[in-house]
């Protein structure tokens, strides 16, 4: 176990040190990760030619599938959606050089403050209901996060492990209410009832499963955008992120930033259950979306922890998924292709910093030599 | 002496660049075969970079290593050791839940066939201990032994691996002064049996100690090399933080204003528990600059992070215009008017991946002028910041430019305006001019004389002896963190000063 915990310190150090240094002016920054995408498809590809499959067939047809009816291209936006809140969740953490791997238990609790809200609401008018949905979910999710935050300040605790560990509470949490207290009336299945219709998010474009959570996961992007930009406090956050000597010189109480940080990145998390159980699924069922979680940590990274690049991030994952399930249902490529996909690119974006410092290594070497030169 | 078959390495030309700085700039060195050369020099002034190249843990940039005559590259610590370098670091590379014995031996494989026998090692380690007077239980887990023997045990790796060039980084900075004198006996020891030893330090005492012949690095660069017989603890200072004196025109003041800070009896801990600051007091008036000067690492660091409300105080009083600053925490020493332009300004002053607008504010986050219910209330912090950018000078592009973008001068340009905003009362200055080409100094010195002459308080501290004389109204020398005396400028002299900074209180006349 500490083998292990030294092990996730040093990567966590690593990736610290990268993110530190994720700014970099120069234009190729905003390029870096089409390259990337470019890359980890044609590497991607290959792994088709393994399977008898000829690359560029297949993502023609992925990509005429997925644009071929409004339904999957809808899909596309409805995919997209709970990833953008958990992309927020470690992207809006990020920017304070913290690691909040948590989001995927964080989506979980607000999911079941959703579901239970739904269940307990009775008849009282669907904006009312979907409300307070939306409201205990966000509180859910930013409390179980805000625990790792106050873990951290308090203790000192590495908030990786810390929160990281938190998903796993939350998932005994969930199976231990399907199973039991919120299992459905017919008993059948660990999940639960349906929830009533009135706590359904209306859809946003008929017949399609796209709903308005997509619309409320770009509000919350927007939210992201403006605290960290606009206001003291994500000054503050940024700040703390960037040097956190600097800041305790500056009067920066940093716990109290680990635990806010925490708070509403937990929160951004916890609204995606919202989006998933009364947009999607309609109930709570046992492990469900298994992945989203980590698929955010990805798209923070492929984001550069930017919302606007989260956002965009997210569909491209969106479009992974749906085309990579057409793809799978008409040809005989297995379906893990989608994550080997994903993978791929994660790779070549992660690559793609590394490549960054050594390059910005490099010029300031030539630049030190050079100056040295005119002395 | 000058035998050829005397050296044992050269270092020609060796140069290493780390991102934004030269840490060695052309460095030629010589070791001889039985002596003891210090490498003296202040805290990043590149003297572990130096080493570690030689040891083989970086690669030098440029340059040429030669020992015994002959080129080599050394790639790796273990290949070092093949040249029969070893080296003592200052933290130590040991494995706290191994035993000594097991600690000693990790890494040299056993010959093909042959098995490993421990107490065989054992027994070899005991007697390598006996001989050079390092005595230590080979069983002992390493994590239980104090951390002098732990150095011990260090020593002893290296010595076992038939080092006959000991690098020793500030090998004395752990040790009580009893295990000093041991370690000097052994360096001793070693030397006369025909072995050589390069010493760190930036303790002169030790050099003039220890020491055959002393080379002193500044900036990256060799400033000094002279034989101990020759050298003195002035001169040594002198070479290691002194530039010639600078000429600044200031007015004499004659009269000042009352006392803004007095300090009292200040006791501060270091980071090692032991007292940094001891028995400390002092006043600054109103339109005074009071300096302290003394080789760094004397507690003045510590002084100025008490004085800052960073660091605790464990004795003594803070008072600022009659209000009491003691223990008082960082933000509310800012919002009583003192400002602090911190030693180091890329990791203390500045957010080097923020704007110069956003570093401009850093210390402002809490205004109302510039934060309203929690919005920035960017027009504001604009133009206040194109105002400050104006007022002094500073070079950029643009405020929305990134500070690292900047020269160094125009990053000390931005914390100095920050600092003159916040520190109505007082202004803290430690090394202002570090790192800082002449001109952009003298804007600095400039700077503090102007704010000086329009009646602010001034605390400088520097190691820069000839910054301190010449903006100084009076002049305090720290020096193990006591304030030795205090001189008013006009009466005191660089070889006074540079004695007090060395430790010697009054005029040796052996």
């Amino acid at each position: 176990m500490d083998k292990f915990n030294e092990l996730m310190q040093n990567f966590e150090r690593s990736v610290r040190e990268r993110m530190r240094r994720r700014d970099r002016s120069g234009w190729w920054l905003a390029l870096a990760p089409v390259f990337s995408v470019v890359l980890g498809l044609l590497a991607s590809g290959l792994m088709m030619l393994f399977l008898h499959n000829n690359p560029i067939t297949v993502y023609g047809q992925m990509f005429s599938y997925s644009f071929r009816d409004i339904y999957n291209i809808a899909d596309v936006f409805a995919k997209a959606t709970p990833l953008i809140l958990t992309g927020l969740a470690m992207g809006f953490a990020f920017r304070a050089t913290l690691f909040n791997i948590g989001a995927q238990g964080q989506f979980y609790m607000g999911a079941i403050a959703t579901v239970v809200v739904a269940l307990n609401l009775g008849t009282v008018p669907a904006f009312i209901t979907l409300f307070l949905c939306f409201i205990a979910s966000a509180i859910a999710g930013g409390v179980w996060g805000a625990f790792v935050g106050f873990a951290k300040a308090r203790f000192n605790a590495n908030e990786f492990l810390v929160s990281m560990m938190s998903t796993y509470v939350a998932i005994a949490i969930i199976n231990f209410l399907v199973r039991s207290p919120l299992k459905e009336a017919k008993g059948e299945y660990p999940q639960t009832d349906v929830i009533p219709s009135n706590s359904w998010i209306p859809k946003l474009i008929p017949h399609t499963r796209l709903h308005w959570g997509f619309i409320i996961a770009l509000v919350i992007a927007v939210l992201a955008y403006v605290i960290l930009w606009r206001t003291s406090l994500g000054y503050k956050i940024r700040a703390v992120g960037l040097n956190r000597d600097a800041t305790r010189y500056a009067g920066i109480n940093s716990k109290k930033i680990f635990v806010i940080v925490f708070l509403l990145s937990g929160a951004f998390a916890g609204i995606a259950g919202f989006t998933e159980v009364n947009g999607m699924q309609h109930m709570l069922i046992q492990g469900f979306n298994p992945t989203i979680g980590a698929e955010g940590i990805g798209i923070a990274i492929l984001g550069n922890a930017h919302p606007l690049g989260i956002v965009l991030a997210a569909i491209l994952f969106g479009l992974l998924k749906v085309g990579g399930n057409l793809i799978t249902q008409t040809s005989t490529i297995p379906s893990s292709i989608i994550n080997v996909m994903e993978g791929f690119v994660m790779l070549f974006v992660i690559l793609s910093y590394f490549i960054q410092d050594k390059i910005t290594a490099i010029k300031s070497k030539r630049k030190l030599r050079r100056g040295r030169a005119v002395q | 002496m000058d035998d050829k078959n005397d050296i044992v390495i050269v270092l020609r030309g060796i140069t290493k660049y780390f991102p934004n700085t030269i840490a060695n700039d052309h460095i030629d060195l010589e070791l001889r075969r039985g002596e003891v050369l210090a490498l003296l020099g202040e805290n990043g002034a590149g003297k572990t970079t130096l080493m570690n190249i030689l040891y083989g843990m970086y690669q030098p940039d440029e340059g040429e290593i030669l020992i015994d005559g002959k080129p080599v590259k050394i790639h790796s610590p273990h290949n070092a050791m093949e040249y029969g370098i070893g080296m003592i670091h200052q933290h130590f590379t040991l494995i706290p839940v191994h035993s000594v014995v097991e600690n000693v031996i990790l890494g040299i494989r056993p010959r093909r066939g042959e098995r490993l026998r421990i107490e065989e090692e054992a027994k070899k380690i005991q007697q390598l201990g006996e001989r050079y007077g390092l005595e230590v239980n080979p069983y002992a887990l390493v994590g239980q032994l104090p951390v002098g023997v732990q150095q011990r045990v260090e020593i002893l790796k290296a010595l076992y691996r038939n080092a006959r060039v000991l690098i020793m980084d500030e090998p004395t900075a752990v040790l009580t002064p009893q295990e000093t004198d041991k370690l000097f006996q052994f360096i001793r020891d070693f030397r006369n049996r025909g072995n050589s030893v390069i010493f760190i330090t930036h303790k002169l005492n030790e050099v003039m100690e220890i020491a055959d012949r002393i080379t002193v690095l500044r900036d990256g660069r060799v400033v000094g090399n002279i034989l101990r017989a020759e050298a003195s603890e002035k001169k040594l200072a002198h070479l290691m933080v002194g530039r010639d004196l600078l000429v600044i025109t200031k007015k004499e003041a004659t009269e000042f204003g009352p006392t803004v800070l007095e300090v009292k009896g200040l006791e501060v801990l270091g980071k090692r528990g032991t007292k940094a600051v001891d028995d400390l007091s002092f006043t600054v008036r109103k339109g005074e600059i009071f300096g302290i000067a003394g080789v760094s690492g004397n507690g003045q660091e510590e002084l100025a992070e008490a004085l800052c409300g960073l660091r605790a105080v464990s004795k003594g009083q803070i008072i600022l215009s009659g209000k009491e600053l003691t223990n008082k925490d960082a933000l509310s020493v800012i919002q009583n008017g003192v400002g602090y332009i911190p030693a180091d300004r890329q990791k203390e002053g500045l957010i080097t991946d923020m704007s110069v607008a956003e570093n401009l504010i850093l210390k402002s986050y809490f205004d109302p002028s510039f934060v309203t219910y929690g919005w920035l209330n960017q027009r504001r912090i604009q133009s206040t910041a194109q105002q400050l950018v104006n007022d002094f000078a500073i070079k950029t592009p643009s405020l929305a430019t990134k500070v690292k973008a900047l020269s160094g001068g125009n990053q000390q340009k931005v914390v100095v305006a920050r600092e003159m905003v916040i520190g109505t009362e007082l202004l803290v200055a430690v090394q202002p001019t570090r790192g800082l080409d002449v001109g952009a100094t003298e804007y600095v010195h400039s700077v503090l004389i102007r704010e000086r002459e329009q009646g602010r308080a001034i605390l400088l501290i520097s190691t820069e002896l000839s910054e301190v004389m010449s903006l100084s109204d009076r002049i305090g020398v720290m020096y193990k963190g006591k304030l030795l005396k205090v001189i008013p400028s006009q009466e005191a002299t660089v070889e006074e000063i540079g004695l007090l900074m060395a430790g010697v209180v009054e005029e040796d006349d052996g």
